[in-house]
């Protein structure tokens, strides 16, 4: 079987250890709320009193509510579509996706396209948590490593990259070590056992 | 309000080797769907089968922010409003969590040690379905205060933006 697909991915793998961000901090879309914290407790579950009452998250020392820990990554995704920008969805066709996400694997700088990703793990170091009106984003974009491999999922390669969460203040509040897998999906003739 | 200190475990609590309460969360269309309002990953591969079924996975499946969320239940039901987290480590997904599937957290102390008047523990976490490993097992390392106290279980810095220890 051709290997010639992984040496697509020679150019990132050359660039390990380089920093694709460029210092600045690209923030979320909104600032910490109780009711987007509020949103993001619902499906779990989570029912302690410093993610939604003032009172109880002063009485450990807060100074306001705090949003969940796992929340602070969530708090740094920027917007999907802004007042001015052209629209997201362009197809009337069930399945059609929107025409940009921020969730995505679009700016994937080096790397020949890809139609899928996912995320494989994460590891995070947490400063402190989010409390209720600020703001947080993402800064830097280290990649640690790159390693072409074909899995059952398609043809890709496994990638890890580092950021700093930052506050408006400046503050950094988390660091964050993520890894994903940005692949095509193999077809049917290409299917691994 | 109740009283906060009634639901506060200290470190003098924590038994190396214990295992937290397991928790659990049916996986349904609609807590996918509520879930992606709550953190915002849109991504279809978290709620359209076609979608998901096209890249290649069996069925739609949890996304890696409703997962982390759900360590997050175990452990602040374990360490209280006091606890702190500091970090997670080796959150890997190594299968699926699908749709219709049972999703269970577990965790276990392994190791607890004193840093000044504060305790910190190593717990170690893992997501099952059907009895099989899906994410992890990981470690999450929290604060816990000392006995006696209500304050926050962090060394300083911890509080916030204007909080006491910042």
């Amino acid at each position: 079987m051709s290997e010639d697909w992984k040496a697509e991915w020679q150019p990132l793998a050359d660039a390990v250890g380089q920093d694709f961000g460029d210092g600045t901090v690209v923030f979320g879309a909104d600032a910490v709320e109780p009711g987007t914290i509020r949103r993001y407790l619902e499906p779990l579950e989570i029912g302690c009193p410093i993610h939604y009452d003032a009172d109880a998250a002063r009485a450990v020392g807060y100074p306001d509510i705090v949003a969940p820990y796992t929340a602070t990554m969530v708090y740094s995704v920027p917007p999907m579509w802004r007042p001015g920008e052209p629209t997201l969805y362009q197809s009337a066709d069930r399945d059609a996706q929107p025409a940009r996400s921020p969730i995505n694997n679009e700016d994937l700088p080096l790397a020949p396209k890809t139609a899928g990703f996912f995320a494989t793990d994460i590891s995070m170091e947490f400063l402190r948590p989010l409390t209720v009106g600020e703001r947080v984003g993402r800064r830097g974009q280290r990649l640690i490593s790159c390693t072409p491999k074909q899995t059952s999922m398609g043809r890709g390669a496994f990638l890890t990259w580092e950021s700093e969460l930052v506050t408006d203040r400046g503050e950094v509040v988390a660091r964050v070590r993520t890894g994903t897998y940005a692949y095509n999906p193999a077809g049917p003739e290409e299917e691994q056992p | 309000m109740t009283s906060l200190a009634s639901h506060q475990r200290s470190f003098g609590d924590v038994m190396v080797g214990e295992d937290l309460p397991p928790v659990q969360f049916p996986l349904t269309v609609y807590r996918l769907v509520v879930a992606a309002g709550g953190n915002r990953d849109f991504n279809s591969i978290h709620h359209n089968t076609a979608y998901a079924q096209a890249t290649g996975a069996p069925e739609m499946y949890a996304s890696t922010f409703i997962l982390m969320g759900m360590w997050e239940r175990l452990v602040r039901d374990y360490i209280g409003p006091a606890g702190t987290i500091r970090s997670i480590r080796d959150f890997r997904m190594r299968r699926f969590n699908l749709v219709g599937s049972v999703v269970e957290v577990r965790g276990r102390v392994r190791d607890a040690r004193r840093d000044g008047a504060h305790g910190i523990v190593t717990l170690e976490v893992e997501t099952l379905v059907d009895g099989q490993v899906t994410v992890g097992p990981g470690t999450v390392e929290v604060t816990l205060p000392p006995a006696g106290t209500a304050g926050l279980a962090g060394p300083a810095g911890t509080a916030g933006p204007a909080g006491p220890a910042g």
